[in-house]
């Protein structure tokens, strides 16, 4: 059998066909099988647009507010944007040098779109995405939880193409709708009665039942090599089935009663703090009572407009886009740092809220089982490479925190994407060696028991 | 220094021999090699009454066997595949002889093969050299025995054509089904493809839940768009953009500015749009204005036509600012008042729609929505109305369109292109249009007919009970193909009673039903019930002869003429059977055939990964082979054609690239050729060649495997495990030529068996570039273009392989067109137990002068195509 796929697959490299895209398919969407092991494998990403403060070294604003840590591995120091990390050092990491090769030369302002998916979308025409690092993870542990995943962004929706309001996007490449508003997120996931789903699940097992039936009074016409084929239809449909038997289940089982103390469900983000804190407690809790086990949040959309942009009130600024735009004017990039800074500041505080809590059903506490991520598609002036990423958690994925993880070469000092250091360099040439990111997905994949060995185009994984 | 002498020496030999052969005989043209190949068919010498199924079981013919044949193996074969030696591991020593019962039924079609193309025994072994009457002897046995095999595999293994439909099959069914003529299957993933390259074959189409839930979700999606909520008619909103309005709106503009500027800014409109008053010949860029719908419009209105147009110039386009209020589901009809400014033949222009909208700063989106561009015909002096329909929810829109905020920008921009040929000068071709009308939703009538097919007027609406069998007996005749008894439809009925009560009316609840029927097997699956008259030969019913032969013709599910024939029992009538063929090919429908048995046969899905050749052109050297195939089949001409023929199938661009002149317009027609255009038939259009290549430049091997594969249906073995990869490092080898590459490679001895087979085909097309460009040399060395086949037959160029396959080929060439179009037809995989069939096939073809429509008919009034 090896050797027939392995002349198949020269056969078909020869023939230039596209006949390798359709078996993967059936493999990727089979039922997932009930896992041994009970403990949650949890994935989380937060993007925040914009990139971060990167002034270059002889910029006197270099020493504080310059956004990565000096140093490297065990050994680093976190500047005055970071510190409010360091009690959590040992539970994170920081990466530098890592980007999509294919939007190295794309305006920031389009990708959103692509972080989490690695696609070549491109900064203008036609539009494709392809599917999200959460919901390549989400589509295989869909069974086990409730909700799939949890999508939330300050904006809301899908957003636009190349003006994404959503990290998260379907198998088929389209953006997975983003929830806002704290009340309808905590409504989703804890107070839902399930209703409407219940007629429709009742619908659809009616119609599964009459074309059970149908198709067993046709087998009965056919012969029995073609009663065989027809028995992959039966399958299909029992699998269907079974399906609905798990989404009856998740009906019929009471939603989880949550501590609701620190939630502020009429939270808007013109009430940054509250806002943010109040989303974040909704993974949380979400995890918590095991509703999902992926979740991504998306701090605003990239070019500003909407909320996200009075994020920045949290910390007495103004908008959160202009701050980028006004780095060299006096005190920009201390102005971008201190927002840096409580976007960091708010991340640390959810897992520091992990690490306090023990797992409810398995080892260790609950970061120790969550890989949250937290990270931008450009650095600094739009330009989408040197993507700023903090990693926490993950222990009992494989995960060794406490590091600052330095890929690439030729842009040591991390100055700002390779020395640019105005807003008209996006397009420049790409002169710094830089790893694609999708590496590090799918090192991240592989560790939350997903079997693969590319993402988004590229093949291999980090040795972290 | 030693490899320059040595090239200098090849000119000189090459060029020798081109002089020698220009001295002894000029070659006959290919036309002539036709029709000498022909008279030498073997198909027209069979004498022996054809192998029936009602004959008595065949027995194998050992005897002649052990009396005539082993002999000659001894002397001519066993030497190199028996004890001593066993190349290519094969053992004629130890093969059983009895083919019709016996395990090596393969061993001896390869030894047939090779026998029968004389590439056994080697020909420069003369020791081993066969008479001509040995060889003969053998071949004769082994096609006996193989007829007599392949004669009794059929009635113990088991072959069917029982599948689900394909994803496009599917497509077109649902749209054929509903009167949708927009794409729904989407959602589907595309389909697994055979060594052969077929998609639609039974042993391939898989279903999974994922599968089948999309299938249900489609279905939903489709019947909600084809049925409407009965009522008053939406309201549509209408655009209506006049140009003289435009112009006045414009002039207002102009004034304002001048008198801020106080001066005049004359710009030269020439190339670009812009509004022109033909009378006073005054002229104005189109103003940068949003549109607003018009309330109280009405659609479809043809007003005077007026002297005020907007010009657009080939390779314009008009920009216009729609705001945001088109509405989010429907049908968008766009309607143009359109004429040409010129009337020269040789001039297009056509019309194409784009909408975009800019969602960031530095970031937008565009996209074509129209499915296909619209000629532009009529004289500006009468200018005609154009129109296209565009599905709102299928397109991307602005998302931001809906925002209460006004960033990000919420309009949407249609973009109206003119796709022309015209060329630059002050007479050329635009288009004129004095009106243009923006109207959704859209609706022919109302309600619209795709709703009333499906809830037919009836005196019994109202009651649910009699109205909802009405509707369910229609709807799964029509989409399970055959009748319907009353117990099926109760089922359903009982399902309508569960779903009632959860929907306020009865079409809501219905369609929900009916999207129960469309996710049945009876809808998805190509049927074959065993007959219940169990004395019969197992032949498929008349409804299930409907459906293939719609399947065939039609990638899709048939129509009612085509059932109610079934239903009568009257379709297998001849004489009724070759009317409906006829009718079927005439029906603009079997271009779906063309175009997807074109493209799996020569495997066109190559050409999606070619990257190398910008988009227009591409898309012309798609067309081709797709238009050539049409063309032989419309005039039922000879399949010979497909190897070489006087005249291409082309369009203006391809004609460009091909540098064939006078071919105007973006449509394909036939246009007689000379030798010197280097084309005619298919092995040389550029889709063959550029997907055959690697991007820089021709790639032989690709090319003699798919030679193989494609046109001969005579597949090279695959390479065997662990071949060595050529060496690119060596330095050595990145000084050879391709060819010298190719042959160093070949030498190798883990090589060289399969590529001695498979390299000359493709070393033969070297004329050919990676664009399908004829040239005479590479990077300043004349091209060589000569090879030797196994058989030491040489091959000169694309020429030589045209005039050896006809004149040499032509009963594997006709036997591999009837193989390809058979499976395709079956759907299904043919393997040996259909050879007999397919031979009987073959030789009908041949007799029919080798016909492609003839061959149809053949296909689908053979046994293969009739029977389960």
């Amino acid at each position: 059998m090896s050797k027939k796929s392995e002349l198949l697959s020269r056969r078909t490299y020869l023939q230039g066909t596209g006949i390798s895209l359709a078996l993967p398919w059936f493999e990727t969407f089979a039922v997932g099988k009930p896992r041994t092991d009970e403990t949650p494998k949890r994935f989380v990403s937060i993007y925040h647009p914009d990139g971060v403060g990167l002034p270059l070294k002889n910029d006197p604003a270099w020493t504080d507010w310059s956004w990565f840590p000096r140093g490297r591995d065990k050994d680093f120091q976190l500047t005055k944007v970071l510190d409010v990390l360091e009690p959590l050092r040992g539970d994170i990491t920081i990466y530098s040098g890592l980007s999509h090769p294919v939007a190295r030369k794309v305006h920031g302002h389009s990708n959103a779109d692509q972080y989490l998916t690695g696609a070549p979308i491109g900064g203008h025409g036609p539009y494709k995405n392809t599917i999200s690092l959460d919901q390549a993870y989400a589509e295989t542990i869909d069974s086990f939880t409730r909700h799939s995943s949890l999508v939330m962004s300050t904006n809301g929706g899908v957003g636009g193409p190349r003006g994404a309001q959503t990290q998260s996007f379907n198998r088929e490449g389209r953006p997975v709708p983003a929830l806002n508003k704290p009340k309808q997120i905590f409504d989703m996931l804890f107070v839902t009665s399930g209703k409407d789903a219940a007629g429709r699940l009742a619908r659809s097992k009616s119609a599964l039942d009459l074309l059970i039936e149908n198709t067993r009074s046709l087998e009965r016409q056919l012969s029995k090599r073609d009663q065989e084929t027809l028995n992959q239809y039966l399958h299909a449909v029992r699998d269907t089935e079974l399906k609905l038997v798990k989404a009856q289940k998740w009906i019929d089982t009471p939603t989880p009663k949550v501590d609701t103390r620190n939630l502020h469900l009429d939270a808007d983000p013109k009430e940054a703090r509250l806002y943010f804190q109040t989303m974040y407690e909704l993974i949380y809790l979400a995890f918590l009572s095991d509703s999902t086990r992926v979740a991504t949040f998306q701090l605003g959309r990239e070019n500003g407009g909407g909320p996200h942009d009075l994020l920045s009130r949290a910390v007495g600024l103004g908008d959160a886009h202009h701050l980028t735009h006004e780095v060299k004017k006096p005190g920009g990039w201390k102005n971008l740092g201190t927002y840096n800074r409580y976007q960091a500041e708010e991340f640390g505080r959810f897992v520091q809220k992990l690490k306090d809590t023990q797992e409810p059903n398995g080892k260790g506490n609950m970061l120790d089982n969550t890989f949250a991520m937290h990270g931008s598609a450009s650095s600094s002036f739009h330009l989408s490479r040197n993507y700023p990423i903090i990693s926490a958690g993950g222990k009992n994925l494989g995960f060794n925190n406490g590091r600052y993880l330095k890929f690439g070469k030729g842009n040591e000092d991390n100055q700002a994407g390779a020395g640019i250091d105005t807003d008209a360099g996006w397009q420049g040439k790409v002169e710094v060696e830089e790893l694609p990111l999708s590496k590090l997905f799918v090192t991240i994949l592989q560790r939350l028991g997903v079997e693969t060995n590319s993402f988004g185009g590229i093949t291999g994984s980090l040795t972290l | 220094m030693n490899a320059l002498k040595l090239t200098i020496l090849l000119i000189v030999v090459s060029a020798a021999a081109i002089l020698a052969a220009d001295v002894q005989i000029t070659p006959i043209t290919l036309e002539a090699a036709k029709e000498q190949g022909r008279a030498k068919s073997r198909f027209f010498k069979e004498t022996k009454a054809p192998i029936d199924g009602t004959n008595a079981i065949p027995k194998a013919n050992v005897a002649y066997f052990q009396k005539s044949v082993m002999p000659i193996l001894k002397k001519s074969c066993i030497n190199c595949h028996g004890p001593k030696k066993s190349e290519g591991r094969l053992r004629i020593d130890q093969l059983n002889p009895d083919l019709l019962t016996g395990p090596d039924v393969e061993q001896w079609r390869e030894i047939y093969n090779a026998l029968s193309n004389s590439e056994m025994p080697p020909p420069d072994e003369l020791s081993y050299a066969l008479a001509n009457t040995d060889r003969g002897g053998m071949v004769d046995w082994l096609s006996e025995e193989l007829n007599k095999a392949s004669l009794i595999r059929r009635n113990t293994k088991e072959h069917s054509s029982f599948r689900r439909m394909t994803k496009y099959e599917y497509d077109y069914a649902l749209q054929d089904l509903l009167g949708l003529p927009h794409s729904l299957a989407n959602k589907l993933p595309p389909e697994s493809v055979t060594e052969d390259g077929f998609k639609n074959s039974s042993e391939l189409l898989q279903i999974s839940s994922m599968q089948f839930e999309a299938y249900r979700d489609i279905a939903l999606k489709a019947l909600k768009r084809a049925t409407v909520n009965v009522g008053a008619r939406p309201e549509a909103v209408t655009y209506i953009i006049s140009m003289k309005q435009e112009m006045e709106k414009a002039a207002a503009i102009k004034d304002t500015k001048e008198a801020a500027k106080g001066k005049k800014n004359p710009r030269n409109l020439k190339n670009q749009q812009h509004l022109l008053d033909q009378q006073t010949n005054e002229s104005l860029p189109f103003p940068e204005v949003k549109f607003a719908p018009k309330a109280n419009a009405v659609a479809g209105q043809t007003p005077p036509v007026s002297p005020v147009v907007l010009v657009l110039p080939s390779s314009s386009e008009l920009k216009l600012d729609l705001d945001r209020f088109l509405p989010d589901e429907g049908i968008m009809r766009v309607r143009i008042r359109a004429g040409r400014s010129t009337m020269n033949p040789n001039e297009y222009s056509s019309l194409r729609l784009m909408l975009s909208a800019h969602t960031s700063n530095d970031a937008n989106f565009s996209q074509v929505i129209s499915q296909r561009d619209i000629p532009v015909t009529a004289p500006a002096t009468n200018p005609q109305f154009i129109h296209f329909d565009i599905p709102l929810s299928d397109i991307q829109r602005n998302p931001f369109r809906k925002l209460a905020t006004t960033y990000p920008r919420r309009d949407e921009f249609l973009h109206i292109q003119n796709i022309s040929n015209a060329s630059k000068g002050d007479e050329r071709l635009h288009v004129l249009i004095d009106t243009i009308e923006i109207s959704a939703p859209f609706y022919e009538q109302w309600p619209p007919k795709t709703h009333t097919n499906i809830f037919v007027e009836s005196a019994n609406k109202g009651n649910d009970e009699v109205y909802g069998r009405e509707v369910l007996n229609r709807f799964l005749r029509n989409a399970w193909r055959r009748p319907i008894t009353s117990q099926e439809v109760d089922q359903f009925m009982v399902l309508f009673a569960k779903y009632r009560p959860g929907f306020s009316t009865f079409e809501d609840a219905m369609v929900e039903v009916l999207a129960t029927a469309l996710a049945a097997p009876d809808f998805l699956y190509l049927t074959q019930r065993v007959p219940t008259d169990k004395t019969k030969p197992a032949s498929i019913s008349e409804l299930e002869l409907a459906s293939r032969l719609s399947i065939f013709l039609w990638s899709s599910i048939p129509d009612d003429e085509l059932l109610k024939l079934a239903e009568q029992g009257t379709l297998r009538k001849p004489e009724v059977l070759s009317g409906q063929v006829k009718r079927m090919l005439l029906d603009p429908r079997s271009r779906r055939f063309s175009q997807n048995f074109v493209e799996q046969w020569l495997g066109l899905d190559g050409l999606n990964s070619v990257t190398h050749i910008p988009e227009p052109l591409k898309d012309a050297i798609y067309e081709e082979p797709i238009a050539f195939f049409e063309e032989v089949l419309k005039q039922n001409r000879s399949i010979m054609d497909f190897i070489h023929s006087d005249y291409a199938v082309v369009n203006e661009k391809l004609a460009a690239h091909y540098g064939i002149a006078k071919v105007y317009g973006p449509h394909f027609r036939k246009v007689p050729i000379t030798a010197q255009t280097n084309r005619g038939g298919i092995l040389t259009g550029a889709a063959i060649l550029a997907m055959n290549s690697d991007g820089h430049d021709s790639n032989p091997l690709k090319r003699g495997v798919w030679m193989l594969k494609r046109v001969l249906n005579d597949p090279p073995p695959p390479p065997p495990p662990n071949v060595p990869e050529v060496d690119l490092t060596n330095p050595e080898i990145l000084k050879m030529t391709l060819k010298e590459r190719i042959a160093d490679h070949r030498n190798k001895a883990a090589c060289i068996s399969c590529h001695a087979k498979i390299d000359p085909w493709g070393i033969a097309f070297e004329n050919y570039d990676a664009f399908g460009v004829f040239r005479t040399s590479i990077k300043n060395k004349p091209v060589d273009a000569t090879s030797e086949l196994l058989n030491h037959q040489t091959l000169n160029g694309v020429d030589g392989v045209k005039r050896y396959l006809l004149t040499d080929r032509q009963d594997q060439f006709s036997r591999a067109m009837a193989h390809k179009l058979t499976a395709y037809a079956l759907g299904r995989p043919l393997s040996f137990g259909d050879r007999a069939d397919i031979d009987s096939l073959t030789a009908q073809l041949r007799k029919h002068d080798d016909k492609l429509g003839d061959l149809i008919s053949l296909i689908i009034s053979s046994n293969l195509f009739n029977s389960n």
